[in-house]
Protein backbone atom coordinates (compact mmCIF):
# COMPACT_ATOMS: atom_id res chain seq x y z
CA UNK A 1 0.00 0.00 0.00
CA UNK A 2 3.02 2.03 0.11
CA UNK A 3 4.09 2.71 -3.57
CA UNK A 4 0.20 3.57 -3.55
CA UNK A 5 0.05 6.19 -1.45
CA UNK A 6 3.22 7.77 -3.34
CA UNK A 7 1.05 8.13 -6.09
CA UNK A 8 0.73 11.77 -6.84
CA UNK A 9 -2.91 13.04 -7.46
CA UNK A 10 -3.96 13.75 -10.99
CA UNK A 11 -2.39 15.98 -13.34
CA UNK A 12 -4.95 17.14 -15.65
CA UNK A 13 -2.38 17.34 -18.96
CA UNK A 14 -4.63 18.36 -21.77
CA UNK A 15 -1.93 17.73 -24.32
CA UNK A 16 -1.14 13.72 -22.95
CA UNK A 17 2.47 14.36 -24.79
CA UNK A 18 2.42 10.32 -25.69
CA UNK A 19 0.03 7.92 -26.88
CA UNK A 20 0.42 5.75 -23.85
CA UNK A 21 0.03 7.93 -21.28
CA UNK A 22 -3.27 9.19 -23.20
CA UNK A 23 -5.65 7.00 -21.59
CA UNK A 24 -4.68 7.76 -17.90
CA UNK A 25 -4.67 11.55 -18.58
CA UNK A 26 -8.49 11.21 -20.45
CA UNK A 27 -9.50 9.20 -17.23
CA UNK A 28 -7.86 11.31 -14.56
CA UNK A 29 -9.42 14.07 -16.19
CA UNK A 30 -12.98 12.35 -16.03
CA UNK A 31 -13.81 13.33 -12.53
CA UNK A 32 -11.96 14.14 -9.65
CA UNK A 33 -12.76 11.30 -6.81
CA UNK A 34 -12.87 8.09 -9.74
CA UNK A 35 -10.49 10.02 -11.97
CA UNK A 36 -7.67 9.72 -8.77
CA UNK A 37 -8.58 6.32 -8.17
CA UNK A 38 -8.12 4.98 -11.87
CA UNK A 39 -5.54 7.56 -12.85
CA UNK A 40 -3.82 6.28 -9.70
CA UNK A 41 -4.20 2.49 -10.65
CA UNK A 42 -3.39 3.35 -14.37
CA UNK A 43 -0.26 4.94 -13.44
CA UNK A 44 0.64 1.63 -11.36
CA UNK A 45 0.04 -0.24 -14.12
CA UNK A 46 2.88 1.02 -15.97
CA UNK A 47 4.92 0.68 -12.49
CA UNK A 48 4.15 -2.80 -11.23
CA UNK A 49 5.56 -5.59 -13.01
CA UNK A 50 1.98 -7.71 -13.87
CA UNK A 51 1.08 -9.87 -11.21
CA UNK A 52 2.64 -13.19 -10.77
CA UNK A 53 -0.41 -15.47 -11.95
CA UNK A 54 -0.98 -19.25 -10.69
CA UNK A 55 -0.95 -21.88 -13.52
CA UNK A 56 -2.94 -25.24 -12.86
CA UNK A 57 -1.86 -27.84 -14.57
CA UNK A 58 -4.08 -30.74 -15.69
CA UNK A 59 -2.89 -33.90 -16.36
CA UNK A 60 -5.33 -37.17 -17.02
CA UNK A 61 -7.45 -38.75 -19.67
CA UNK A 62 -10.30 -38.10 -22.25
CA UNK A 63 -12.48 -37.57 -19.82
CA UNK A 64 -10.72 -34.30 -18.08
CA UNK A 65 -9.23 -32.95 -22.03
CA UNK A 66 -10.12 -30.60 -24.15
CA UNK A 67 -12.48 -31.22 -27.32
CA UNK A 68 -12.76 -29.49 -30.10
CA UNK A 69 -15.96 -27.97 -31.25
CA UNK A 70 -17.04 -30.26 -34.06
CA UNK A 71 -17.38 -33.21 -31.01
CA UNK A 72 -19.83 -31.02 -29.47
CA UNK A 73 -21.36 -32.05 -27.38
CA UNK A 74 -18.24 -34.09 -26.10
CA UNK A 75 -16.89 -32.33 -22.83
CA UNK A 76 -13.91 -32.99 -20.65
CA UNK A 77 -14.68 -31.82 -16.94
CA UNK A 78 -11.35 -29.33 -17.76
CA UNK A 79 -13.55 -27.71 -20.04
CA UNK A 80 -16.07 -25.75 -17.01
CA UNK A 81 -13.50 -26.19 -14.68
CA UNK A 82 -11.17 -23.53 -16.20
CA UNK A 83 -14.35 -21.19 -16.58
CA UNK A 84 -14.60 -20.76 -12.37
CA UNK A 85 -11.10 -19.02 -11.30
CA UNK A 86 -10.16 -15.50 -11.34
CA UNK A 87 -7.72 -13.90 -13.78
CA UNK A 88 -4.92 -14.69 -11.28
CA UNK A 89 -5.01 -18.61 -12.34
CA UNK A 90 -3.80 -20.07 -15.79
CA UNK A 91 -5.43 -23.53 -16.26
CA UNK A 92 -3.15 -25.71 -18.84
CA UNK A 93 -4.91 -28.76 -19.38
CA UNK A 94 -2.41 -31.09 -20.42
CA UNK A 95 -5.02 -34.18 -20.41
CA UNK A 96 -5.11 -36.57 -23.32
CA UNK A 97 -7.62 -38.76 -24.68
CA UNK A 98 -6.39 -42.75 -24.60
CA UNK A 99 -3.79 -41.88 -22.12
CA UNK A 100 -2.70 -43.70 -18.93
CA UNK A 101 -0.21 -42.79 -16.83
CA UNK A 102 2.35 -44.80 -18.51
CA UNK A 103 1.71 -43.95 -21.89
CA UNK A 104 1.93 -40.27 -20.68
CA UNK A 105 4.88 -40.70 -19.10
CA UNK A 106 6.26 -42.45 -22.39
CA UNK A 107 5.26 -40.04 -24.96
CA UNK A 108 7.02 -37.33 -23.00
CA UNK A 109 3.95 -35.60 -21.93
CA UNK A 110 4.67 -35.61 -18.49
CA UNK A 111 8.52 -34.24 -18.50
CA UNK A 112 7.82 -31.46 -20.88
CA UNK A 113 4.73 -29.88 -17.73
CA UNK A 114 7.88 -30.66 -15.54
CA UNK A 115 10.10 -28.48 -17.75
CA UNK A 116 7.28 -25.86 -17.35
CA UNK A 117 6.47 -26.23 -13.58
CA UNK A 118 7.03 -23.04 -11.47
CA UNK A 119 6.90 -22.48 -7.58
CA UNK A 120 3.64 -22.43 -6.22
CA UNK A 121 1.64 -24.09 -9.79
CA UNK A 122 -1.06 -26.90 -9.08
CA UNK A 123 -0.76 -30.47 -10.98
CA UNK A 124 -4.46 -31.93 -10.84
CA UNK A 125 -4.13 -35.80 -11.70
CA UNK A 126 -6.42 -37.97 -12.78
CA UNK A 127 -5.84 -41.52 -14.22
CA UNK A 128 -6.93 -44.79 -13.81
CA UNK A 129 -10.00 -45.71 -17.06
CA UNK A 130 -7.01 -46.47 -19.43
CA UNK A 131 -4.44 -47.33 -16.84
CA UNK A 132 -7.20 -50.40 -15.55
CA UNK A 133 -8.23 -51.11 -19.16
CA UNK A 134 -6.97 -54.91 -19.68
CA UNK A 135 -8.60 -55.04 -22.75
CA UNK A 136 -6.18 -52.56 -24.30
CA UNK A 137 -2.71 -53.79 -23.93
CA UNK A 138 -1.52 -50.27 -25.32
CA UNK A 139 -2.92 -48.80 -22.29
CA UNK A 140 -2.99 -51.00 -19.59
CA UNK A 141 -0.66 -50.28 -16.58
CA UNK A 142 -0.64 -52.91 -13.58
CA UNK A 143 -1.13 -51.62 -10.10
CA UNK A 144 2.19 -51.50 -9.37
CA UNK A 145 3.33 -49.42 -12.05
CA UNK A 146 0.18 -47.57 -11.50
CA UNK A 147 1.09 -46.37 -8.00
CA UNK A 148 4.71 -45.62 -8.90
CA UNK A 149 3.82 -43.08 -11.81
CA UNK A 150 1.56 -41.43 -9.40
CA UNK A 151 4.40 -41.55 -7.31
CA UNK A 152 6.82 -39.80 -9.61
CA UNK A 153 4.00 -36.99 -10.78
CA UNK A 154 3.88 -36.15 -6.85
CA UNK A 155 7.94 -35.89 -6.46
CA UNK A 156 8.53 -34.31 -9.54
CA UNK A 157 5.93 -31.61 -8.72
CA UNK A 158 7.33 -31.32 -5.31
CA UNK A 159 10.41 -31.20 -6.62
CA UNK A 160 9.78 -28.31 -8.29
CA UNK A 161 7.87 -26.57 -5.51
CA UNK A 162 4.58 -26.92 -7.65
CA UNK A 163 1.50 -28.31 -5.58
CA UNK A 164 0.29 -32.06 -6.57
CA UNK A 165 -3.37 -32.75 -5.82
CA UNK A 166 -4.26 -36.43 -6.67
CA UNK A 167 -7.85 -37.09 -7.69
CA UNK A 168 -9.70 -40.54 -8.46
CA UNK A 169 -10.97 -41.47 -11.37
CA UNK A 170 -14.14 -40.29 -12.18
CA UNK A 171 -17.17 -42.64 -12.17
CA UNK A 172 -18.41 -44.69 -15.59
CA UNK A 173 -22.42 -44.86 -15.62
CA UNK A 174 -23.65 -48.70 -14.26
CA UNK A 175 -26.23 -49.33 -12.27
CA UNK A 176 -27.62 -52.52 -11.30
CA UNK A 177 -31.18 -54.34 -12.10
CA UNK A 178 -31.91 -52.83 -8.80
CA UNK A 179 -30.64 -49.25 -9.49
CA UNK A 180 -27.51 -49.15 -7.48
CA UNK A 181 -24.94 -46.93 -9.13
CA UNK A 182 -21.96 -49.40 -8.95
CA UNK A 183 -18.62 -48.47 -8.15
CA UNK A 184 -16.48 -49.20 -11.26
CA UNK A 185 -12.95 -47.92 -10.68
CA UNK A 186 -12.74 -50.40 -7.42
CA UNK A 187 -9.00 -51.07 -7.89
CA UNK A 188 -7.47 -48.12 -9.17
CA UNK A 189 -9.09 -45.27 -7.03
CA UNK A 190 -8.16 -47.66 -4.06
CA UNK A 191 -4.42 -47.15 -5.55
CA UNK A 192 -4.89 -43.09 -5.79
CA UNK A 193 -6.13 -43.54 -2.17
CA UNK A 194 -3.25 -45.11 -0.50
CA UNK A 195 -0.83 -42.53 -2.44
CA UNK A 196 -2.46 -39.56 -1.45
CA UNK A 197 -2.37 -41.00 2.07
CA UNK A 198 1.15 -42.45 2.33
CA UNK A 199 2.54 -39.00 1.17
CA UNK A 200 -0.08 -36.60 2.44
CA UNK A 201 -1.25 -35.49 -0.99
CA UNK A 202 -3.47 -33.41 -0.83
CA UNK A 203 -7.24 -35.91 -2.48
CA UNK A 204 -9.98 -35.15 -4.32
CA UNK A 205 -12.60 -38.64 -4.36
CA UNK A 206 -13.91 -38.08 -7.15
CA UNK A 207 -14.48 -41.41 -7.80
CA UNK A 208 -17.39 -41.44 -4.58
CA UNK A 209 -18.31 -37.87 -5.03
CA UNK A 210 -19.88 -38.78 -8.72
CA UNK A 211 -20.58 -42.05 -7.66
CA UNK A 212 -22.94 -39.66 -5.50
CA UNK A 213 -24.01 -37.18 -8.37
CA UNK A 214 -25.25 -40.20 -10.14
CA UNK A 215 -27.37 -42.20 -7.38
CA UNK A 216 -28.45 -38.13 -7.06
CA UNK A 217 -29.86 -38.41 -11.34
CA UNK A 218 -30.75 -42.50 -11.08
CA UNK A 219 -30.24 -45.21 -13.58
CA UNK A 220 -32.30 -43.22 -16.20
CA UNK A 221 -31.67 -39.39 -15.49
CA UNK A 222 -27.81 -39.93 -15.07
CA UNK A 223 -28.05 -40.40 -19.07
CA UNK A 224 -28.36 -36.65 -19.35
CA UNK A 225 -24.98 -36.14 -17.77
CA UNK A 226 -23.20 -38.27 -20.23
CA UNK A 227 -22.24 -37.75 -23.88
CA UNK A 228 -25.63 -39.79 -25.25
CA UNK A 229 -27.89 -38.55 -27.98
CA UNK A 230 -30.74 -39.94 -30.34
CA UNK A 231 -29.95 -40.77 -34.10
CA UNK A 232 -30.09 -37.54 -36.31
CA UNK A 233 -29.81 -34.91 -33.16
CA UNK A 234 -26.35 -33.57 -33.20
CA UNK A 235 -24.74 -33.11 -36.49
CA UNK A 236 -21.33 -34.61 -35.43
CA UNK A 237 -22.96 -38.03 -34.22
CA UNK A 238 -25.48 -38.89 -37.16
CA UNK A 239 -26.13 -42.22 -35.84
CA UNK A 240 -26.26 -41.26 -32.42
CA UNK A 241 -24.08 -41.77 -29.21
CA UNK A 242 -24.89 -43.89 -26.64
CA UNK A 243 -21.34 -43.51 -24.11
CA UNK A 244 -21.61 -44.03 -20.44
CA UNK A 245 -17.92 -42.58 -19.62
CA UNK A 246 -17.80 -39.28 -21.75
CA UNK A 247 -19.41 -36.46 -20.54
CA UNK A 248 -22.03 -33.87 -22.14
CA UNK A 249 -21.62 -29.95 -21.46
CA UNK A 250 -23.93 -30.12 -18.76
CA UNK A 251 -22.00 -33.53 -17.24
CA UNK A 252 -18.88 -32.26 -17.12
CA UNK A 253 -19.96 -29.09 -15.36
CA UNK A 254 -21.01 -31.56 -12.59
CA UNK A 255 -18.06 -32.36 -12.58
CA UNK A 256 -16.58 -29.83 -12.43
CA UNK A 257 -18.20 -28.44 -8.88
CA UNK A 258 -17.59 -31.15 -7.35
CA UNK A 259 -13.81 -30.76 -8.15
CA UNK A 260 -14.22 -26.72 -7.11
CA UNK A 261 -16.06 -27.92 -3.98
CA UNK A 262 -13.05 -30.32 -2.81
CA UNK A 263 -10.43 -28.01 -3.66
CA UNK A 264 -12.12 -25.59 -1.35
CA UNK A 265 -12.66 -28.51 1.33
CA UNK A 266 -9.11 -29.16 1.23
CA UNK A 267 -8.61 -24.91 2.11
CA UNK A 268 -5.84 -25.31 -0.79
CA UNK A 269 -4.58 -21.62 -1.89
CA UNK A 270 -5.96 -22.26 -5.29
CA UNK A 271 -9.31 -22.11 -3.51
CA UNK A 272 -9.27 -18.24 -2.87
CA UNK A 273 -8.91 -17.44 -6.35
CA UNK A 274 -12.00 -19.15 -7.71
CA UNK A 275 -14.51 -17.08 -8.83
CA UNK A 276 -17.12 -16.51 -6.80
CA UNK A 277 -19.98 -14.26 -7.19
CA UNK A 278 -21.49 -12.03 -4.93
CA UNK A 279 -24.58 -10.53 -6.36
CA UNK A 280 -26.86 -13.55 -7.19
CA UNK A 281 -29.74 -14.27 -5.48
CA UNK A 282 -31.77 -17.06 -5.53
CA UNK B 1 -13.54 -18.48 -81.77
CA UNK B 2 -10.23 -16.90 -82.84
CA UNK B 3 -6.68 -17.63 -80.39
CA UNK B 4 -7.74 -13.75 -79.24
CA UNK B 5 -10.95 -14.75 -77.89
CA UNK B 6 -9.61 -18.35 -76.57
CA UNK B 7 -7.10 -16.59 -74.67
CA UNK B 8 -9.49 -14.10 -73.17
CA UNK B 9 -11.88 -17.01 -72.40
CA UNK B 10 -8.94 -19.03 -70.14
CA UNK B 11 -7.84 -16.45 -68.85
CA UNK B 12 -11.36 -15.51 -67.49
CA UNK B 13 -12.16 -18.53 -66.22
CA UNK B 14 -8.43 -18.93 -63.98
CA UNK B 15 -9.02 -15.46 -62.68
CA UNK B 16 -12.68 -16.91 -61.80
CA UNK B 17 -11.10 -20.16 -60.17
CA UNK B 18 -8.29 -17.91 -58.42
CA UNK B 19 -11.00 -15.81 -57.25
CA UNK B 20 -13.39 -18.18 -56.12
CA UNK B 21 -14.27 -18.86 -52.55
CA UNK B 22 -17.53 -20.31 -51.48
CA UNK B 23 -19.94 -17.77 -50.81
CA UNK B 24 -20.52 -17.47 -46.85
CA UNK B 25 -23.74 -17.24 -45.42
CA UNK B 26 -24.25 -15.38 -41.76
CA UNK B 27 -27.26 -16.18 -39.49
CA UNK B 28 -27.98 -13.18 -37.47
CA UNK B 29 -29.90 -14.70 -34.16
CA UNK B 30 -31.96 -11.68 -33.17
CA UNK B 31 -33.71 -11.93 -29.69
CA UNK B 32 -33.80 -12.05 -25.93
CA UNK B 33 -31.70 -13.58 -23.38
CA UNK B 34 -33.30 -16.94 -24.13
CA UNK B 35 -30.91 -16.83 -26.77
CA UNK B 36 -27.89 -15.05 -25.64
CA UNK B 37 -24.26 -15.76 -25.53
CA UNK B 38 -23.48 -15.45 -21.88
CA UNK B 39 -20.67 -14.13 -20.01
CA UNK B 40 -18.39 -16.48 -18.26
CA UNK B 41 -19.76 -15.25 -14.75
CA UNK B 42 -22.92 -15.97 -15.87
CA UNK B 43 -22.24 -19.55 -16.76
CA UNK B 44 -23.81 -21.97 -16.75
CA UNK B 45 -26.88 -20.08 -17.29
CA UNK B 46 -27.06 -21.41 -21.50
CA UNK B 47 -28.90 -19.20 -24.25
CA UNK B 48 -29.83 -21.63 -26.97
CA UNK B 49 -27.83 -20.14 -29.47
CA UNK B 50 -24.64 -21.13 -27.61
CA UNK B 51 -25.03 -24.30 -28.74
CA UNK B 52 -26.18 -23.17 -31.91
CA UNK B 53 -22.71 -22.01 -32.97
CA UNK B 54 -21.51 -25.90 -33.12
CA UNK B 55 -24.56 -27.15 -35.97
CA UNK B 56 -22.95 -25.96 -39.51
CA UNK B 57 -19.98 -26.26 -41.90
CA UNK B 58 -17.36 -23.27 -42.23
CA UNK B 59 -19.40 -21.75 -44.71
CA UNK B 60 -21.69 -20.61 -42.38
CA UNK B 61 -21.35 -18.04 -39.43
CA UNK B 62 -23.48 -17.72 -36.88
CA UNK B 63 -23.65 -14.26 -35.27
CA UNK B 64 -25.58 -14.18 -32.53
CA UNK B 65 -26.60 -10.59 -31.35
CA UNK B 66 -29.35 -11.67 -29.17
CA UNK B 67 -29.26 -9.65 -25.52
CA UNK B 68 -30.57 -10.25 -22.42
CA UNK B 69 -33.70 -8.31 -21.67
CA UNK B 70 -34.56 -6.96 -24.91
CA UNK B 71 -37.85 -6.30 -26.55
CA UNK B 72 -38.17 -6.40 -30.20
CA UNK B 73 -39.00 -2.03 -29.62
CA UNK B 74 -35.57 -1.88 -27.09
CA UNK B 75 -33.83 -4.21 -29.63
CA UNK B 76 -34.45 -1.54 -32.63
CA UNK B 77 -34.60 1.67 -30.41
CA UNK B 78 -30.87 0.53 -29.61
CA UNK B 79 -30.32 0.82 -32.98
CA UNK B 80 -28.85 -2.74 -32.67
CA UNK B 81 -31.40 -4.00 -35.41
CA UNK B 82 -30.10 -1.26 -37.73
CA UNK B 83 -26.51 -2.31 -37.30
CA UNK B 84 -27.37 -5.93 -38.88
CA UNK B 85 -29.02 -4.70 -41.55
CA UNK B 86 -25.93 -2.34 -42.52
CA UNK B 87 -24.00 -5.70 -42.78
CA UNK B 88 -26.96 -7.91 -44.17
CA UNK B 89 -26.12 -9.36 -47.25
CA UNK B 90 -28.41 -11.98 -49.57
CA UNK B 91 -28.95 -15.29 -48.95
CA UNK B 92 -28.43 -14.33 -44.92
CA UNK B 93 -30.81 -15.71 -42.32
CA UNK B 94 -32.38 -13.82 -39.67
CA UNK B 95 -33.91 -15.96 -36.89
CA UNK B 96 -36.34 -13.92 -34.63
CA UNK B 97 -37.28 -14.92 -31.45
CA UNK B 98 -38.97 -12.11 -29.02
CA UNK B 99 -41.56 -12.05 -26.78
CA UNK B 100 -40.78 -12.52 -23.10
CA UNK B 101 -39.77 -9.18 -22.48
CA UNK B 102 -42.29 -7.57 -24.81
CA UNK B 103 -45.25 -9.28 -23.27
CA UNK B 104 -44.80 -8.09 -19.70
CA UNK B 105 -46.68 -4.95 -19.25
CA UNK B 106 -44.57 -4.23 -15.61
CA UNK B 107 -41.45 -4.48 -17.70
CA UNK B 108 -39.93 -1.28 -19.00
CA UNK B 109 -39.11 -3.15 -22.36
CA UNK B 110 -43.13 -3.92 -22.70
CA UNK B 111 -44.46 -3.65 -26.22
CA UNK B 112 -48.47 -3.60 -26.95
CA UNK B 113 -49.52 -6.58 -29.06
CA UNK B 114 -50.13 -3.99 -32.11
CA UNK B 115 -46.42 -2.52 -31.98
CA UNK B 116 -44.64 -5.96 -31.19
CA UNK B 117 -46.73 -7.00 -34.68
CA UNK B 118 -45.16 -4.11 -36.58
CA UNK B 119 -42.11 -4.40 -35.04
CA UNK B 120 -41.79 -8.29 -36.34
CA UNK B 121 -43.45 -7.04 -39.79
CA UNK B 122 -39.90 -4.24 -39.82
CA UNK B 123 -37.90 -7.21 -39.04
CA UNK B 124 -39.62 -9.03 -41.56
CA UNK B 125 -39.80 -6.58 -44.41
CA UNK B 126 -36.34 -5.42 -44.34
CA UNK B 127 -34.81 -8.72 -43.91
CA UNK B 128 -36.29 -9.55 -47.47
CA UNK B 129 -35.38 -6.12 -48.79
CA UNK B 130 -31.94 -7.29 -48.18
CA UNK B 131 -32.26 -10.71 -50.15
CA UNK B 132 -31.94 -12.46 -46.46
CA UNK B 133 -34.25 -14.68 -45.48
CA UNK B 134 -36.25 -14.09 -42.14
CA UNK B 135 -37.42 -16.87 -39.86
CA UNK B 136 -39.67 -16.20 -36.89
CA UNK B 137 -40.01 -18.53 -33.85
CA UNK B 138 -42.29 -18.46 -31.89
CA UNK B 139 -40.98 -17.50 -27.82
CA UNK B 140 -39.73 -20.68 -26.00
CA UNK B 141 -41.86 -22.11 -23.10
CA UNK B 142 -40.47 -21.33 -19.61
CA UNK B 143 -41.17 -24.06 -16.85
CA UNK B 144 -44.61 -23.84 -15.60
CA UNK B 145 -46.77 -26.90 -14.81
CA UNK B 146 -50.18 -26.90 -13.27
CA UNK B 147 -51.22 -28.70 -10.17
CA UNK B 148 -52.14 -32.27 -12.31
CA UNK B 149 -48.46 -32.40 -13.74
CA UNK B 150 -49.33 -30.50 -17.34
CA UNK B 151 -47.27 -27.77 -18.97
CA UNK B 152 -48.96 -24.40 -18.71
CA UNK B 153 -49.03 -22.28 -22.42
CA UNK B 154 -46.33 -19.03 -21.08
CA UNK B 155 -46.48 -17.11 -24.04
CA UNK B 156 -50.57 -17.51 -25.65
CA UNK B 157 -50.85 -13.75 -26.80
CA UNK B 158 -47.48 -12.83 -28.12
CA UNK B 159 -46.76 -16.42 -29.47
CA UNK B 160 -50.30 -16.31 -31.25
CA UNK B 161 -48.92 -12.83 -32.45
CA UNK B 162 -45.49 -14.38 -34.10
CA UNK B 163 -47.54 -17.25 -35.67
CA UNK B 164 -50.11 -14.62 -37.26
CA UNK B 165 -47.61 -12.84 -38.86
CA UNK B 166 -45.64 -16.05 -40.46
CA UNK B 167 -48.88 -16.72 -41.77
CA UNK B 168 -49.66 -13.61 -42.99
CA UNK B 169 -46.36 -12.82 -44.68
CA UNK B 170 -45.25 -16.19 -45.70
CA UNK B 171 -42.10 -16.44 -43.31
CA UNK B 172 -40.88 -19.76 -42.36
CA UNK B 173 -41.89 -20.85 -39.14
CA UNK B 174 -40.64 -22.35 -36.06
CA UNK B 175 -42.98 -22.66 -33.50
CA UNK B 176 -40.54 -22.96 -30.59
CA UNK B 177 -43.32 -22.17 -28.00
CA UNK B 178 -45.40 -25.10 -28.99
CA UNK B 179 -42.66 -27.51 -29.13
CA UNK B 180 -40.23 -26.82 -25.99
CA UNK B 181 -43.82 -27.37 -24.53
CA UNK B 182 -43.39 -30.59 -25.38
CA UNK B 183 -39.98 -31.19 -24.64
CA UNK B 184 -41.06 -29.66 -21.23
CA UNK B 185 -43.80 -32.50 -20.71
CA UNK B 186 -41.76 -34.99 -21.86
CA UNK B 187 -39.20 -34.29 -19.27
CA UNK B 188 -41.87 -34.13 -16.69
CA UNK B 189 -42.80 -31.21 -13.97
CA UNK B 190 -39.41 -32.33 -11.97
CA UNK B 191 -37.03 -33.31 -14.11
CA UNK B 192 -37.73 -30.80 -16.30
CA UNK B 193 -35.94 -28.70 -13.95
CA UNK B 194 -32.56 -30.08 -15.26
CA UNK B 195 -32.90 -28.38 -18.69
CA UNK B 196 -32.84 -25.06 -17.15
CA UNK B 197 -30.15 -23.16 -14.71
CA UNK B 198 -31.54 -24.75 -11.55
CA UNK B 199 -28.47 -24.59 -9.01
CA UNK B 200 -28.43 -25.63 -5.39
CA UNK B 201 -27.02 -23.50 -2.80
CA UNK B 202 -23.03 -24.28 -2.42
CA UNK B 203 -23.47 -26.07 -5.59
CA UNK B 204 -21.96 -23.37 -8.39
CA UNK B 205 -19.44 -20.93 -7.35
CA UNK B 206 -20.77 -18.44 -10.08
CA UNK B 207 -24.25 -18.60 -7.95
CA UNK B 208 -23.24 -19.26 -4.17
CA UNK B 209 -26.72 -19.09 -3.32
CA UNK B 210 -28.32 -21.39 -5.35
CA UNK B 211 -30.62 -20.25 -8.06
CA UNK B 212 -34.21 -21.70 -9.45
CA UNK B 213 -34.94 -19.86 -12.76
CA UNK B 214 -37.51 -21.42 -15.11
CA UNK B 215 -36.59 -19.07 -17.92
CA UNK B 216 -32.94 -19.50 -18.41
CA UNK B 217 -31.61 -22.82 -19.58
CA UNK B 218 -28.61 -25.06 -18.64
CA UNK B 219 -26.31 -26.19 -21.14
CA UNK B 220 -28.50 -29.02 -21.25
CA UNK B 221 -31.52 -27.37 -22.10
CA UNK B 222 -30.12 -25.20 -24.40
CA UNK B 223 -28.78 -27.91 -26.72
CA UNK B 224 -32.18 -29.38 -26.54
CA UNK B 225 -34.08 -26.30 -27.65
CA UNK B 226 -31.21 -25.76 -30.32
CA UNK B 227 -31.28 -29.19 -31.52
CA UNK B 228 -35.51 -28.22 -31.95
CA UNK B 229 -34.78 -25.19 -33.97
CA UNK B 230 -31.91 -27.40 -36.14
CA UNK B 231 -34.74 -29.99 -37.03
CA UNK B 232 -37.02 -27.53 -37.77
CA UNK B 233 -34.49 -25.58 -40.21
CA UNK B 234 -34.42 -28.97 -41.65
CA UNK B 235 -38.23 -29.67 -41.89
CA UNK B 236 -39.03 -26.64 -43.45
CA UNK B 237 -36.30 -27.26 -46.65
CA UNK B 238 -34.68 -23.71 -46.01
CA UNK B 239 -31.56 -23.98 -48.16
CA UNK B 240 -29.59 -23.62 -44.70
CA UNK B 241 -29.88 -27.10 -43.72
CA UNK B 242 -27.72 -28.06 -47.01
CA UNK B 243 -24.69 -26.53 -44.65
CA UNK B 244 -25.79 -28.49 -41.46
CA UNK B 245 -22.01 -30.76 -40.87
CA UNK B 246 -21.50 -33.87 -41.85
CA UNK B 247 -19.88 -35.73 -39.41
CA UNK B 248 -16.27 -36.69 -41.16
CA UNK B 249 -16.29 -39.88 -38.71
CA UNK B 250 -18.69 -41.84 -36.36
CA UNK B 251 -17.55 -41.40 -33.05
CA UNK B 252 -19.09 -44.66 -31.77
CA UNK B 253 -18.91 -45.91 -28.36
Amino acid sequence: MDIFKRIPGPVCNKKPSDGGRRSASIIACSGWRSGWLLGSLAALSFILPPGRKTTVWMIGDSTMCLYDSTRFPLTGWGMPFAEYFDSTVVIKNEAKGGRSTRTFIAENRWQQVVEQLSQGDYVIIQFGHNDEAKNYPDRYTPPDQYRSNLLKFVMDSRQKGALPVLVTPVSRRKFDREGNALETHAVYAGIVREVALQYRVPLVDLDQASLGLLRQYGPEYSKLLFNQLEPGTEPAYPSGVYDNTHFNTYGARHIAELVLSALDSLHLGIADHIARSKSKNL
Amino acid sequence: MDDGMKQMLVFTVLIGCLSWAPPRITVYLVGDSTMADKRVSEYPETGWGMPFHYFFDSSVIVDNRAMNGRSTRTFLEEGRWKAILSGLRAGDYVLIQFGHNDEVPTKKSYTPPDRFVANLEEFVAESRKMGAVPVLITPVARRRFDSTGHIEETHAVYTGLVKEVAARYHVPLVDLDHESQALLQFYGPQPSSYLFNHLSPGENPHYPQGRSDDTHFSELGARKIAEIVLQDIKNLHLGLADHIRVAKQQYKK
